[in-house]
């Protein structure tokens, strides 16, 4: 009697902790038990890659679950390729391949690694592995010119700056994403650490602002088709056109500005008057100084070097809208 | 006596106990499952900052992140996140820096695959860093202020129609450093001035404008092509047409009459652009793309005040540009890929010509733009992959047919158009499992035609005194001859432990119908960078990174300059978690930026009041601690110090004529301390 009660209890133990776990935890992976048990976490047949590992280990000592060995892997559920709710979610498969010969390995050590891998060191070709995710999305305009793009051209996959399965993709934050673009991108972080820049760690300005990393018409991948047309969008006031042009104003912003930064007032690439003497011959007796000129008339020392520099007197140095034609001369951008 | 639950050792205890385990396990797997794969988050932080020493100290540490003025300020940020699982539907609302001026809120929805919309408000506020000292005696300090809204809306009309629309305006309002001065004799203004004079004065700028952006655009996505075709419209209005400066009485008389003549001050102008462009694909292994644009931009406002009997009333400025732009990329073989991409723009300014300042005209900018490139790839061996690619880049402006057109006299010419060819070479090999490096080389030369002088009061003519020039001439239409190399590359000599290493180095020479004006610029950098996987719970980053640019330009009168600037850079960084409900984080950086302004005489005269280095050198330092007090609340503090020492000449004993002065602290040390106490709703 005594015997049969054990038994009895035993069983109930083994049926009730068996029978209920699966039950109440269908979606919980499985550490132990055949791979047919397992079910879908998250996305259509995902139990394929996230329930596995059980038969391939030999030692007889059950291996972890998705869920227990890369927990991290299952936060693509939080993401927009997790939402099961729009039927373009794509699966596990989708991405990695159907990887039989990963998933169906029986012997000892390591399996194969999965078809497609979007991992650091995957030895999958870039462009497979940006096929996978083109497969969807080129039919976002945005990627339009991926093709040809100087990040496509070397050989770029999108996965080292895209983190697929975090929850937040660090490049699409527009606090962090520089750090990511900063990995390749040196001397812009040096830049951005220089007293005059756009406030870009400051997490105000994010690269993308300026630049479609993913190809553009424009130089430089340029967000809109061309330097100024792209620096216009903020700073749309020196767009004139004016009665009098600044001709290299209007051809292109960085012919004087570095924008990522510099250490010389409103992000201009050197002082001036050196840098206006790349293209000008102005009236100066004597090399730049800090010594005040003696020569009202042409101006020179300081007054040309100090300050504003050129721009003390040509202030208005992107172009002048002022139809006069008294002294001092609009057309020299004085007023 | 025992009990048969003694007895048995399987007994009704443990049977209760396996229920819950059994049930509680389940559940357990379901919360842990669920914290895993669902998005649905609610997140209050909220906290205080403070900040040491006074707003000098703090100029460049807070020139935008809103802690220049304030000692101490409210920390509040929130995010509200969830996904209806069954519709699709997300909810996003999320809210940074509440407390500061550089706040942003922002609030979507979208069910996902269907529509989407979003509302989103910000600001950012640049402190102007430097202090103005007025004659008075009086501080000013600068403030610039953005405000934006922004609104988008998306919907898939079908499953390959995407229509998409955003809006965004943008108030700017503040103060901007700038400034009037001028020279006024009788010689250049026998109206105002009698006798040689001049003067300098600081003029704050007032800026209160609005800038919007509207664009709309339809995608269709087929199976082997994607076209979109839209609008994008923008629109500059300035409430500030002009600026009257003011002049101090103590200047000459004529000289105030001269100075205190009205500023014009940037024009409302608005531009309406209608492009199409998409991809094609031939094959797999062949796509093509291509963009076509059409932009009418126009600037009519009126002069008002500034107007001169006589002349028109305003501009009338018209331009209508066109872009065209087509790529092709193929990969006829498994080891050769191949690209091809051609872009023109036309720029008619088609703004009507008039007399505004005697004996000038108004400046028109036409130009036509190409620009190629055709590139070829080709495995080489499993290890190697070599890349051929030639640039064409071209550029003609009309030129002004008279100097009543353009300013002559500080330019020797103009050029009418200039060309450049160049190739690009590149290797790379991966040399091992885990060593890949990158060599490449890029030449190119700049050349054109018919440099046109200027000479005040002679019509624009060609160029014939060529040989004997001694002025200087536009850097961006003289010859130039560009040679640049680069290598770069990763190592990662464990799964745990990965480098980076860049080297470039680079030069331009320009050359044109003279010695003088710019002669060269060159380029040199170096860097590496490693990231170490201590383990699951610890990371480091660290870099070193220098970079050397130079430029020498010869002033016609004399002054030879030979630029220099270095810029040194060093960084370090760790995450962890020392132990469970533990995060820590610090980031260590340093910059030396060192500027150079040598000069010498062609003469060989002695330099006098020799400029000195500018020397910016920053130190910073970052650290966070984070501790969960409870599965739903955290505590996180912030430790940011940061030393700046920045040495230059640009404003130092410069002294306007009304006696304004502009200065900024030099040497600045701020700390910045920050507690949050961050709630996360169930």
């Amino acid at each position: 009697m005594k015997l049969l009660r054990q038994v009895l209890t035993l069983c109930v133990c083994i049926g009730v902790t068996v029978g209920i776990s699966s039950s109440m935890a269908a979606d919980a992976p499985k550490s132990t038990g055949a791979k047919e048990a397992s079910k879908d976490l998250l996305l259509k047949g995902d139990a394929k890659c996230t329930g596995c590992h059980d038969e391939a280990d030999d030692t007889g000592v059950s291996t972890p679950s998705m869920l227990e060995a890369k927990p991290s892997v299952l936060s693509i559920g939080k993401t927009r390729h997790g939402t099961n709710a729009d039927s373009r979610t794509p699966t596990c498969t989708d991405c990695h391949g159907e990887s039989n010969d990963h998933n169906n390995y029986k012997g000892s050590g390591k399996p194969p690694k999965p078809d497609i891998q979007l991992d650091r060191h995957s030895k999958t070709p870039p462009t497979q592995r940006n096929n996978t995710c083109l497969n969807c999305h080129n039919r976002d305009a945005r990627h339009t010119n991926w093709e040809g793009s100087a990040h496509q051209n070397a050989d770029l996959p999108c996965t080292a700056c895209h983190s697929v399965h975090a929850a937040q993709d660090k490049v699409r934050d527009k606090k962090a994403q520089a750090q990511v673009c900063f990995t390749c991108h040196k001397e812009q972080r040096t830049q951005a650490n220089k007293p005059s820049h756009h406030p870009i760690l400051e997490g105000k300005v994010a690269c993308s602002d300026c630049h479609n990393s993913h190809g553009s018409v424009g130089p430089k991948l340029m967000k809109r088709a061309s330097v100024v047309e792209t620096c216009y969008t903020c700073h749309m006031e020196k767009r004139g056109p004016f009665v009098h042009n600044h001709q290299p104003v209007s051809e292109d912003c960085s012919n004087c500005h570095n924008p990522h930064g510099t250490t010389a007032d409103n992000l201009l690439k050197t002082r001036a008057p050196f840098l206006c003497n790349t293209c000008h011959t102005p009236h100066a007796s004597t090399q730049p100084s800090l010594v005040k000129g003696t020569t009202p008339g042409w101006w020179n020392g300081s007054d040309i070097t100090q300050g504003r520099a050129c721009m003390n007197c040509h202030t208005q140095i992107h172009g002048s809208n002022n139809p006069s034609g008294l002294s001092p001369s609009p057309q020299r951008f004085f007023r | 006596m025992k009990t048969p639950k003694q007895q048995f050792g399987f007994n009704q205890k443990l049977l209760v106990l396996t229920l819950l385990a059994a049930f509680g396990a389940a559940n357990a797997a379901d919360d842990e499952i669920a914290k895993l794969i669902k998005p649905d988050s609610a997140e209050v932080s909220v906290g205080l900052g403070m900040v040491n020493g006074d707003s000098r100290d703090r100029t460049i540490f807070g020139q935008y992140n809103g802690w220049r003025k304030d000692d101490a300020g409210l920390l509040l940020d929130f995010d509200y996140i969830r996904r209806d699982e069954a519709t699709g539907l997300w909810t996003n609302a999320e809210g940074r820096n509440i407390g500061q001026d550089n706040r942003e809120l922002s609030f979507s929805q979208q069910k996902q695959g269907d529509w989407k919309y979003s509302l989103g408000y910000s600001e950012l506020v640049r402190h102007e860093p430097r202090t103005v000292t007025t004659g008075t005696g009086s501080a000013l300090n600068f403030d610039l202020s953005r405000k934006g809204v922004t609104l988008g809306a998306e919907k898939w009309l079908s499953s390959n129609l995407l229509l998409e629309a955003n809006f965004k305006s943008e108030k700017k309002e503040g103060t901007r450093l700038s400034g009037v001065g001028s020279t006024c004799s009788n010689i250049i203004s026998g109206l105002f001035c009698t006798t040689t004079t001049g003067a300098l004065l600081m003029l704050p700028e007032p800026i209160d404008s609005t800038t919007q952006q509207f664009e709309a655009k339809l995608n269709y996505s087929g199976d082997n092509f994607l076209v979109s075709g839209g609008y994008y419209g923008s629109f500059y209005n300035n409430a500030k047409a002009s600026l009257n400066p003011s002049v101090p009485a103590t200047l000459n008389a004529g000289l105030i009459d001269y100075l205190q003549q009205p500023v014009a001050l940037a024009p409302d102008n608005q531009a309406h652009q209608f492009y199409v462009s998409g991809n094609y694909r031939f094959s797999p292994a062949t796509r093509a793309n291509f963009h076509l644009a059409r932009t009418h931009a126009t600037q009519n406002q009126d002069f008002g005040g500034l107007a001169a009997p006589g002349l028109p009333g305003n501009l009338d400025a018209v331009l209508d540009s066109t872009l065209a732009q087509l790529g092709l990329t193929a990969r006829p073989m498994q080891k050769v890929s191949l690209l091809a991409n051609w872009r023109y723009e036309e720029i008619e300014d088609k703004t009507p010509l008039a007399l505004y300042s005697d004996p000038y005209t108004n400046t028109r900018n036409s130009s036509r733009k190409a620009n190629g490139k055709a590139e070829a790839s080709y495995q080489l061996l499993d290890n190697y992959r070599a890349t051929v690619g030639v640039d064409y880049a071209f550029m003609e402006r009309d030129r002004p047919v008279d100097t009543a057109e353009i300013p002559a006299g500080s330019m020797t010419a103009l050029r009418e158009w200039t060309e450049e060819g160049g190739y690009r070479l590149e290797l790379k090999r991966s040399m091992s499992e885990t060593f890949n490096a990158t060599f490449g080389y890029v030449h190119s030369e700049r050349e054109g035609e018919r440099w046109m002088q200027l000479v005040p009061g002679y019509p624009v003519a060609r160029y014939v005194d060529i040989q004997t020039a001694n002025g200087t001439f536009p850097a961006t239409m003289m010859d130039r001859k560009r040679d640049k190399g680069r290598i770069l590359a990763d190592w990662n000599p464990s799964d745990t432990v990965s480098l980076q290493f860049t080297f470039e180095s680079g030069k331009d020479n320009y050359t044109a119908p003279t010695q003088k004006g710019l002669h060269d610029t060159g380029m040199k950098s170096f860097g590496v960078d490693v990231a170490w996987t201590l383990s699951d719970d610890w990371k480091m980053t660290g870099y070193l990174a220098q970079s050397e640019q130079t430029l020498h330009v010869d002033h016609n009168w004399g002054y030879m300059a030979a630029l220099e600037n270095v810029s040194t850079s060093a960084g370090m960084g760790i995450v962890g978690k020392p132990s469970a409900g533990y995060e820590i984080g610090a980031d260590l950086s340093y910059l030396d930026d060192n500027s150079r302004y040598d000069q010498a005489m062609s003469s060989g005269v002695a330099i006098v009041g020799a400029l000195p280095d500018v020397v910016y050198r920053v130190t910073g330092l970052k650290f966070y601690g984070k501790y969960a007090l409870d599965k739903n609340a955290d505590l996180r503090l912030d430790l940011i110090h940061q030393r700046v020492k920045f040495s230059e000449w640009t404003w130092s004993n410069f002294v306007y004529a009304d006696n304004a002065s502009v200065s900024m602290q030099p040497n600045q040390n701020v700390t910045f301390l920050g507690a949050r106490y961050i709630y996360k709703f169930r």
